[in-house]
């Protein structure tokens, strides 16, 4: 591998994502930032959580990326009573061939979408912990990949708790990135009124990149040169987490990595092949606060999370950008 | 990810591998001072060279060492130390062996820091004491060296105590039941790889120049330091006694003198302030020698009683027979290197010998010859004033008794004259005398004689420093004298003492050396030991003093007619490598040797003078350079003229634009390192332009374009990025005019960021 990304992918590469993000943008609308960082994950080759209100466009977002790549999407509605096997399938007796034949449950996809992610149980959520990492499905001592490329959209309700499970942290270490949607400006809430819609399935986009071209962003990705500053500097970030009193325990490894990965990749979503401050800066918050737990005990999910961001904000900004 | 490749760094492993390496250096520049300090010490220190060097070779071997032997070993060495002052009862050397036990204890065991620093401190006592005691040039280039590496050794501790951290602070120590890890898988050639790949030249550059700046400050402090004898306050020589290497001493046998020219060593050094009065040949007497019994010459017990007194005197000044030279006085500087002898070499009789410092001496005016009490354990320096080189000796006293003597019996004192030899030797002695004087009319007079009987000697015999005595009955030197086999100065000189003695002449042997080469780098006299020579002393009872008779020499009174200052220098000039490395020496020698405060305040004036007349030679070319500028400027003027102005003006803009263009640039190719904090020129110039713009933002598209591409300068990847010169000429452009238009708009963006 050369030592720096080649002039002619680097155009191919904006271009593609240009595609995709005005793509997205016909049907996600005055919700640029979180196009972009929907695109982050992707080029990333990381897993979403999207914490949010239901109704704000969670299901339209990984269904529109899910067109937009001409890629396979299916959505799973989480609920206490799914098992294991209803989202990564099983394998059952087939009469005719006399064996076992395993069915793939939705999980085998390229873009799936997790609802409500906490309803389920904690074992039907383990379930996903192995998908999520390692992009394979393993029944019965036979391991069986998902689609490539694979990308989890997990969606969780931070207000109404009742009768759900939290996510452990192994399993929100999985997660790339935590987003917020948020609700429309009114001038663009009003031109999603005036448009004639009915569910995310009656959605027509024409896709603008294949499954081959993702794999090439992602690969392009990882090509994305990090000065040694801009290191140092995520280092400090994360070193900082683990000596904040604040925090219950600091961000892990695959955490400092991740504000890494998510740097090259928020780099090459802006047409650049080498990371800058502010690419980590900017990606603080979304890919380390769902690492991290406040030490003390809180009232409610969303005094935690806004006092988790806050230790965050106060964190990075204490720490000298590199100039 | 692409990263680009950082210097390498040493491990721990590595860091501890070169900290085992430098401590084991320093311990054995340490033990070698033994070398010059000749303190029975010898087996000791060749078993501490031996063991460093072989753990320092392989560091797994201290892990062998069972660890009784580690629980003994301060009990061991205490004891040791308590019976080597019982034993010796000499504090000093008693010090300087339990400093060496210890310093093999921690040279082959694993040392933690506080052993390290020991390291160190045990070293510097073994160099500060021998550098104390001896005075010598070796001292000062040991003690470089040893600074040297200590400052590495710290350098290297302080590395490893770093990369260990606060939590593994006994990574470095020995494990009981085995060697450390970093001892298990030594590459040395690997460890001076990596050593090469992780040393910055810069680093390694700066730390030589501040050592070299450190050494220079040091100098001129030395130079300006007032001397003063440590030794002699501390009383430190009576602690250490060093043998005379060489054969000078009150009894020679045959043989010995020549032993000592086997030794190119070192052994005087002689300045001298008025070259004209240089012999051609000079002989650098040491000791006379009068007995002679059985091939064995001595300085009898009467004569030394007689000459030198019987008590020993103490002082800085010693007043010879010699008058004083009309004219400016001349004066003689020696420097006798330690181990040669306690008789001070001379050329002859002097009227005034002046030591640095207090000495303890006897001295005998009529055998011009002073004696030191003890062997000098340092260099031994002495000026002498008003030298007399003629190789005449007057001696009233001899003279005297020998005009009273009573010729029937051998009078006390006149033992100069007796033949201790068989009456067959002496038959045979009396027949070659007569040999000799049948050669010429009449009665012959001593120098006749002595000059006849060298030309005899060098007739029967060759010259050869590995003589053959042929057996037989008698006196050895009788029968060498008769036969015609080759012999050395010794038995030459002998022998013509002997023949003398028979012929009636009061004669003797005198020691010393002969000749020595003349150094054209710190124009002094170099005599080796390799001069030593031995000659004969015949008495002239016309002049009353004795003559120098050298027969191994072409006719000493020929001698004394050749030429003599430059010419005799000139056929004496030594200009090899050789005599390069002596005149450091001597350089030294003249630095630390002060006889009156007068040397080091003329050096420190000749400092000063040097200064202000660089100093006024650019003041008066400065001037110089201004008059023929005015001149020329006052000349009269034409096109060619004005056109040769506007060339060397263009030139000069042009070169100066060059300069500032790319000059910045060069040098940053210079020195462009990998990694490191803004270690890289381009990347830090870079950063300083993007602050500046975040001060000042410049605007439009070609602004944003300077930015972005100064952003890929600051953080891409060096493969990719622009001309970096070119880049930040464009960013000085667009950032002047942001500046330009933030003057002319004053609520300007400049304002609000």
């Amino acid at each position: 591998m050369s030592d720096f990304m080649q002039a002619g992918k680097i155009s191919e590469a904006k271009q593609l994502l240009d595609a995709l993000r005005t793509n997205m943008r016909v049907t996600i609308r005055g919700k640029d930032d979180v196009v972009d960082q929907v695109l982050v994950c992707l080029v990333a080759g990381g897993h979403l959580l999207i914490e949010d209100l239901p109704g704000v466009g969670k299901t339209t977002l990984a269904y529109s990326l899910a067109r937009s790549m001409d890629c396979a999407f299916s959505r799973i509605q989480f609920t206490s009573d799914l098992l294991p096997s209803d989202v990564t399938g099983v394998a059952i007796y087939d009469e005719t061939v006399k064996e076992f034949v395993f069915k793939k449950g939705p999980v085998f996809a390229n873009v799936v979408l997790a609802d409500e992610i906490n309803r389920a149980t904690p074992k039907t959520q383990s379930a996903l912990l192995e998908v999520m990492d390692r992009a394979r499905v393993t029944i019965d001592g036979a391991a069986h990949a998902v689609g490539v490329p694979f990308m989890v959209f997990a969606t969780q309700n931070p207000v109404d708790y009742e009768g759900t499970f939290p996510l452990p942290e192994s399993q929100m270490d999985r997660f790339l990135m935590r987003l917020q949607m948020g609700y429309p400006q009114a001038a663009d809430e009003l031109e999603i009124l005036r448009t004639q819609r009915g569910g995310y399935d009656t959605i027509t986009l024409n896709p603008v990149v294949d499954r081959g071209d993702v794999l090439k962003l992602q690969s392009s990705a990882h090509e994305v040169f990090v000065e040694e500053t801009v290191l140092d500097y995520i280092l400090k970030i994360v070193a900082a987490t683990r000596t904040e009193a604040e925090f219950r325990a600091g961000v892990s490894v695959r955490g400092g990595l991740a504000l890494r990965t998510a740097a090259q990749a928020r780099a090459l979503v802006n047409g650049r092949d080498f990371v800058l401050p502010e690419d980590v800066t900017e990606l603080v918050t979304p890919v380390l606060a769902h690492r991290l737990g406040l030490a003390r005990q809180t009232s409610d999910a969303l005094e935690e999370r806004r006092a988790v961001a806050a230790a965050l904000r106060r964190i990075w900004s204490s720490i000298p950008v590199p100039q | 990810m692409s990263m680009e490749k950082r210097r390498p760094q040493l491990n721990l492993d590595e860091l501890h591998q070169l900290k085992w390496l430098l401590g084991g250096v320093i311990a054995l520049l340490a033990v070698w001072t033994v070398f010059y300090m000749n303190l029975e010490g010898w087996t000791l220190m060749a078993i501490t060279t031996g063991a460093v060097a072989a753990v320092m070779i392989w560091p797994a071997l201290p892990s062998r060492v069972p660890a009784l032997v580690h629980t003994l070993a301060f009990p061991a060495i205490v004891l040791f130390f308590a019976g080597d002052l019982w034993l010796t009862t000499e504090v000093l050397p008693a010090m300087v062996r339990l400093d060496m036990l210890l310093l093999l204890y921690r040279g082959i065991t694993y040392r933690q820091r506080r052993d390290d620093l020991q390291v160190i401190v045990l070293g510097l006592f073994l160099i500060v004491v021998a550098g104390v005691l001896t005075v010598s040039l070796l001292f000062a280039a040991q003690i470089l060296a040893y600074t040297g590496c200590a400052l590495g050794f710290l350098l290297s501790i302080t590395l490893t105590e770093a990369a260990k951290g606060d939590g593994d602070g006994a990574a470095g120590a020995g494990q009981p039941g085995g060697p450390p890890a970093w001892a298990t898988h030594t590459d040395w050639p690997q460890l001076f790889r990596r050593l090469r790949e992780a040393a910055d030249w810069r680093v390694v550059a700066l730390g030589a120049a501040l050592f070299a700046g450190v050494v220079g400050l040091s100098a001129l402090l030395f130079l300006a330091l007032p001397r003063f004898q440590i030794e002699n306050s501390l009383f430190l020589e009576r602690f250490v006694i060093r043998k005379a290497r060489t054969g000078f001493t009150d009894s020679i046998k045959i043989g010995d003198v020549s032993e000592i020219v086997q030794d190119t060593g070192l052994a005087l050094s002689v300045d001298v302030s008025d070259r004209n009065v240089v012999p051609a040949v000079p002989y650098w007497r040491m000791l006379v020698l009068d007995q002679y019994e059985k091939g064995s010459f001595k300085l009898s017990p009467g004569l030394r009683l007689t000459s030198f007194g019987r008590f020993d005197r103490t002082g800085t000044v010693v007043h010879g027979e010699a008058r004083p030279r009309l004219g400016p006085a001349v004066y003689w500087t020696f420097y006798l290197e330690s181990g040669v002898s306690r008789y001070l070499p001379l050329a002859g009789d002097f009227s005034v010998l002046q030591f640095r410092e207090s000495q303890n001496f006897r001295q005998s005016a009529d055998l011009a010859v002073l004696a030191l009490r003890d062997e000098p354990v340092s260099m031994t320096a002495y000026r002498v004033e008003s030298l007399d080189t003629s190789g005449t000796l007057p001696d009233p006293g001899f003279a005297k008794r020998w005009r009273e003597r009573d010729p029937r019996t051998a009078a006390r004192g006149l033992l100069q004259n007796k033949l201790s030899v068989s009456p067959a030797d002496q038959t045979r002695l009396r027949q070659a005398v007569e040999t000799i004087e049948a050669g010429g009319p009449g009665p012959v007079a001593a120098r006749d004689f002595a000059d006849r009987a060298g030309a005899w000697l060098r007739k029967n015999h060759l010259y050869s420093l590995n003589p053959t005595i042929p057996g037989g009955e008698g006196d050895p030197l009788v029968r060498w004298m008769t036969s015609n086999e080759g012999g050395h100065c010794e038995l030459f000189a002998g022998s013509l003492v002997l023949l003398a003695r028979s012929a009636g002449f009061p004669a003797r042997v005198v020691t010393g050396f002969k000749g020595g080469s003349w150094n054209g780098y710190s124009n002094n006299f170099t005599i080796r030991n390799s001069d030593a020579h031995a000659w004969a002393e015949v008495f002239d009872a016309a002049a009353g003093a004795w003559l120098r008779e050298d027969p191994l020499a072409v006719g000493s009174a020929a001698q004394n007619d050749a030429a003599n200052g430059e010419a005799a220098l000139a056929a004496r000039a030594d200009r090899s490598w050789e005599a390069r490395l002596d005149s450091l020496r001597v350089f030294w020698y003249r630095r630390i040797v002060n006889f009156d405060q007068r040397s080091q305040t003329e050096t420190l004036k000749a400092v000063k003078a040097a200064t202000q007349e660089a100093g006024r030679q650019l003041r008066e070319r400065v001037a110089r350079l201004a008059d023929a500028v005015k001149t020329w400027l006052a000349g009269p003027w034409n096109l060619r003229r004005l056109a040769n102005v506007l060339g060397f003006a263009c030139a000069a803009a042009a070169l100066g634009w060059i300069g500032w263009e790319f000059g910045r640039g060069w040098w940053r190719r210079l020195v462009r390192r990998p990694g490191g904090k803004h270690g890289d020129p381009v990347r830090h110039e870079a950063s300083r332009w993007l602050r500046r713009m975040t001060v000042e933002p410049p605007r439009g598209a070609a602004g944003a374009e300077v930015v972005a591409e100064l952003r890929r300068l600051r953080f891409g990847a060096r493969a990719t990025w622009p001309e970096p010169e070119k880049i930040f000429r464009r960013a000085r452009q667009v950032w002047r005019e942001a500046a330009r238009q933030s003057k002319r708009q004053p609520g300007g963006t400049s304002a609000s960021v």
